[in-house]
């Protein structure tokens, strides 16, 4: 059973305090959506819950191990991975390599040989075959971005976080990474997703997670979110993210998801 | 295996051959010991692009454990005796069997020189045989090794390269400073790698040290290759490409650049050691920055990112800087004994600018490696839709 | 030494207690949910100045941490160290003497402000390219080159100033054609992997360019005639132990702190360069351009800042500052082709303690290290010793700022 359990995490940077006594469980595999404006905290919660940054007060766990004191290859080690907003592919090894590395640091013991096989089924997934001994830097990004995911099938996590998956993605891609959440999603991960893209986080979660100056101001179902006067406050105050506030202060709008078409790029 | 693979194999094959049968094709001494250096060079080079070119991990402090190796056998050889009798003066003093170690005193006289007069008529002393050196400066070039990337290596890459400098300076001046036991800038005499001579050649022949070198380098070569394809290779290349990446993907990034770190100081210790009874004598000057200097330039401009270019690529400079020890320009003689080494400082920076991956490197690369992987994917392809 | 074990017992207590603090501590503040982040740091300082004194009610009580308790405890444990020390050895001159101590201190700000500017320089550039400078010595090395060719080979009797300003503007020069051959390739795309690649090719610029001069001028050391021939002064005349006197080779103040005069005239030229710097870069339109690079890159951009010039404007700067500082102590020492290698060891271990990338700290690195390495090579037993391993001292103080705090006395939070 998964169950991540953030307990009052406080976070502050100097003076600053980026994170305000944030709590929150996931139980078994949900699929959250992390939102907030600018600034809100999503990134240095993500960088808390995989261990690169410690919380300043505040404990989390996952499936009944403290985690928020372990260093970040132990985190992932425990069932919790992640990817990076900036993607972060091994530019100079090959794609199947790429798709070794957490499959070698997961399994200790384990053959290559074996663990190739296992790539070879995520690259099958990711439809990527002809790319397998491609170096890392030869793939657009999109690309890139979809091989981050594959990584973390390799490495088999619990709760798989993914920071803005749906920036600067081809809106084909954009397909491609969509159904690889709710397919992964079926197959009993959870996932926390953060990103900008207010109609496809709406329609792609069944809860979210608002970060507002670092406390978590809603959690809940979106559509109840959606009317919260706190959230709708919180998006308001922001004036150049005209985009996102129109989703908000128009409830009831339901937005087609992104095989809808491209014009739900934003990006 | 591949046609292609057979010829991989056959040009490793062939060039094993030819270092081996070298030394009958020229029994000339001078190409000997310049071969000799040469292997030196290329076990150095191509450890340290193990860990730079490989693991991302920029050391300046590569020749220091180099040093550091071949001053422990030095000292090892200038310290220590086995005897047939105790000397009752010397501290410690380890009975093993029916004989005894000694710990030769470094300051005041010599214990065991006044020992002499006294011990038994008949009582015989040895020294212990370079081997025993050689085995404990790997280990000191272990122990070393750990200290030095446990401290530095928690840290940015930078810290490591500015950290090694420094080291190096500390590792010159305290063995120029120690003169009572290193014999400073005087120079620390050991005895020869075979000291009873090897095969009928005598203790000053070139030949059994020219195996006793390329033994080290095949060895070494075979060695880090081996880890460069194994998970270990896997991680320390995802860890120079992205520390933060490879650590939330579960790689365990300080204790696989230790590691790496360690071996390659460790590789460097041997080979220091080696030379150092080859040379049969040492002086500090050995790590002078200028010579880590030749060293990186040796693996840039054979490329970094291949064992095998950076060795190469030390042989060939090692050879050329031999050559360009003076230039004829007709009747005229010109000294290039500096020279050469601003030629391949300015040639290390020109490759570093225009050339990434190294003189050497594209070359072996056309000839290996993209079109195994290419064969690879192909026959999967095909192979899949067999299956299918 | 005369009781040697004393000094010895208290260096280990002062190490194993302070490994002890910074060990448990962390975890004690992190059992009761505290702030770890200082926890360490504080904890090593409280247990080497107290021991187990110290320790127990500082676990007991984890009070709220703020530099107050670094500092507090770090005097102590000076004090412990120099207590210990004086015990140990008091027939030592540096005990038993106060003029030759307050002589040592004395050269050792004036050294290390000499210091401090060049690490200036390398800061400088560090933070604005982002790169470490791994030839920042061999600059050293040709400022002082360049002052012995235009002031005595050259042109003899040229006024000094006319030299310092000549290398001054020879290091500009090389650093700025290095700058746009190489570095600039790093943010154009040109270069792969830019990280390495810098620390590689100014690696190979100092490798070059130690070569070059050696290839120009050998081996023998250079040395150049005093910059200044101050005049026989007594001020004020006729006192007991006045406050100053001065001669051709040395200034001495009130009777017991000696200086030579080379050391002070370079010394002043690194003060007066001190003060240009901080004129050009508060006060000038060029100077807060700089500043703002150093900042926030892309922000400066967008005013109008072109960020490729900055970067060769820093690093020739840079360069000019080591070039000075050679120029300036050229006089002090002889000169080699390879003094610049300890330089460099030394201007990184200013940075790393000073914080990478902090103007002040670099100044104030300087100070500390120039401090320590006069201190330590007049005051340890065995002179001989002392001098040979004046380089160490340095590095003894870069291991314990890489355990205990690796970023430096104002190095930013990473």
């Amino acid at each position: 059973m998964i169950e991540l359990a953030v307990n009052n995490v406080a976070k502050d940077f100097g003076g600053l305090r980026a994170l305000n006594q944030v709590s929150f469980k996931i139980n078994g595999p949900e699929l959250v959506g992390l939102i907030g404006p600018n600034g809100a905290g999503k990134t240095t919660l993500t960088n808390i819950l995989d261990g690169v940054l410690k919380p300043t007060t505040g404990t989390v766990y996952l499936n009944g191990h403290r985690i928020d004191i372990l260093p970040p290859y132990q985190v992932a080690l425990a069932g919790l991975g992640r990817t990076f907003q900036v993607t972060r592919a091994f530019r100079r090894m090959t794609v199947l390599e790429n798709l070794l590395v957490p499959a070698m640091a997961l399994h200790a013991t384990a053959h290559r040989k074996d663990m190739e096989e296992k790539a070879w089924g995520v690259l099958e997934f990711l439809t990527f075959e002809h790319l397998a001994n491609d170096l890392g830097r030869s793939l657009s990004g999109g690309q890139q971005k979809l091989l981050e995911l594959g990584r973390l099938l390799m490495l088999d996590p619990d709760i798989i976080i993914l920071d803005e998956p749906f920036a600067g993605v081809h809106p084909k891609l954009m397909e491609t990474i969509y159904e690889y959440i709710t397919t992964v999603n079926a197959q009993g991960k959870a996932f926390i997703i953060i990103s900008h893209d207010m109609d496809t986080i709406f329609t792609l979660s069944k809860r979210l997670l608002v970060l507002h100056f670092g406390t978590l101001i809603a959690d809940g179902d979106p559509d109840v979110v959606r009317h919260d006067p706190a959230v709708i406050e919180a998006y308001l105050g922001e004036e150049d993210d005209d985009a996102l506030t129109t989703t908000i202060s128009q409830p009831g709008v339901h937005h087609p998801p992104p095989e809808g078409g491209p014009e739900n790029d934003r990006h | 295996m591949s046609k292609r693979n057979w010829l991989v194999w056959g040009f490793t094959l062939s060039g094993i051959v030819l270092l081996v049968g070298f030394p009958f094709l020229t029994p000339n001494n001078y190409i000997m010991h310049v071969s000799i250096i040469a292997f030196f060079f290329a076990i150095l080079a191509s450890s340290w692009s193990l860990l730079a070119g490989y693991a991302g991990q920029f050391s300046f402090g590569h020749m220091a454990f180099m040093a550091i190796g071949a001053y422990s056998t030095g000292l090892y050889s200038k310290f220590i005796r086995l005897g047939t009798a105790p000397t009752g003066i010397c501290t410690p003093e380890i009975k093993i069997g029916d004989h005894w170690l000694f710990f030769i005193n470094a300051y005041g006289d010599n214990c065991l020189d006044i020992a002499k007069k006294t011990m038994p008529v008949g009582t015989l002393i040895y020294r212990l045989p370079p081997w025993h050196g050689i085995i404990l400066a790997a280990i000191m070039g272990g122990v070393f090794g750990v200290l030095v990337g446990g401290l530095v290596l928690r840290l940015r890459r930078t810290y490591l390269a500015l950290f090694t400098i420094g080291f190096s300076e500390i590792v010159r001046v305290a063995i120029n400073a120690e003169i009572a036991i290193t014999d400073g800038p005087n120079g620390l005499q050991l005895q020869p790698l075979f000291p009873n001579g090897m095969f009928g050649f005598s203790a000053v022949d070139k030949i059994p040290p020219y195996y006793a070198m390329m033994l080290l380098f095949v060895v070494s070569m075979l060695f880090m290759y081996w880890l460069t394809n194994s998970r270990f290779g896997l991680f320390i290349r995802s860890i120079r490409e992205d520390e933060e990446a490879a650590a939330a993907l579960g790689v365990h990034i300080v204790r696989y650049k230790v590691l790496v770190f360690t071996i390659t100081s460790i590789i460097a210790a041997v080979a220091g050691a080696v030379y150092a009874h080859y040379v049969q004598v040492i002086t500090p000057n050995i790590l002078l920055i200028a010579q880590m200097s030749l060293v990186i330039a040796m693996a840039v401009i054979g490329g970094l990112e291949s064992l095998l270019a950076a060795a190469i690529g030390a042989i060939a400079i090692e050879f050329m800087l031999e050559l360009l020890r003076e230039l004829h320009i007709g009747p005229l003689v010109v000294d290039m004994t500096t020279w050469r080494l601003v030629f391949f400082g300015l040639l290390l920076m020109l490759t570093l600018r225009f050339w990434n991956n190294g003189l050497l490197y594209p070359i072996i690369q056309r000839l290996t490696r993209r079109g195994v992987a290419e064969e690879t994917v192909a026959k999967r392809l095909a192979g899949q839709e067999g299956d299918v | 030494m005369e009781n040697p074990t004393i000094f010895y017992y208290a260096l280990l207590w002062i190490i194993g207690w302070g490994a002890v603090g910074g060990i448990v501590s962390p975890r004690i503040y992190a059992r009761k949910d505290l702030d770890v982040s200082q926890a360490g740091l504080v904890g090593t300082a409280v247990g080497a100045a107290g021991g187990p004194i110290s320790l127990l009610p500082f676990w007991y009580f984890t009070p709220t941490l703020n530099w107050r308790w670094i500092v507090v405890p770090s005097v102590i444990v000076l004090g412990v160290f120099i207590a210990a020390f004086a015990k140990a050895d008091p027939t030592n001159f540096c005990v038993a003497r106060s003029d030759y101590l307050t002589t040592q201190v004395a050269n050792g700000l004036v050294m290390g402000s000499i210091y401090g500017l060049m690490a200036l320089g390398l800061t400088l550039i560090f933070s604005i390219l982002g790169v470490v400078s791994f030839a920042h010595g061999e600059f050293y090395m040709i400022g002082g080159m360049a002052v012995y060719y235009i002031g005595t080979v050259w042109f003899p009797g040229l006024n000094p100033l006319f030299s310092i300003i000549g290398a001054a503007i020879i290091t500009f020069l090389i650093g700025l054609i290095f700058e746009v051959v190489f570095l600039r390739a790093m943010n154009t795309g040109q270069v792969e992997r830019p990280g390495e690649y810098a620390i590689l090719v100014t690696f190979g610029l100092a490798f070059f360019l130690q070569y070059l001069v050696l290839a120009l001028v050998g081996a023998n050391p250079k040395k150049v005639p005093r910059f200044v021939q101050y005049p026989d002064i007594t001020f004020p005349s006729g006192a007991e132990a006045p406050l100053l006197t001065m001669n051709v080779r040395t200034f001495s103040f009130f009777n017991s702190i000696t200086i030579s005069s080379t050391r002070i005239t370079a010394a002043l030229v690194s003060l007066i360069l001190l003060g240009i710097l901080m004129w050009f870069l508060y006060k000038t339109w060029t100077g807060k351009a700089l500043r703002a690079v150093s900042q926030d890159r892309q922000a400066a951009a967008v005013t109008g800042i072109n960020p490729n010039r900055m970067n060769t404007l820093a690093f020739a700067l840079g360069g000019a500052l080591a070039g000075v500082s050679g120029a300036s102590l050229v006089q002090v020492f002889s000169w080699v082709p390879w003094v610049g290698v300890l330089a460099s060891a030394r201007s990184f271990v200013i940075i790393v303690l000073g914080g990478m990338g902090s103007l002040p700290g670099a100044f104030i690195g300087g100070l500390i290290v120039g401090l320590v390495e006069t201190i330590g090579a007049g005051c340890i037993p065995d002179p001989q010793r002392a001098t040979a391993y004046i380089p160490a001292y340095g590095m003894v103080i870069l291991v314990i700022v890489l355990l205990l705090k690796p970023t430096g006395l104002f190095g930013r939070e990473l």
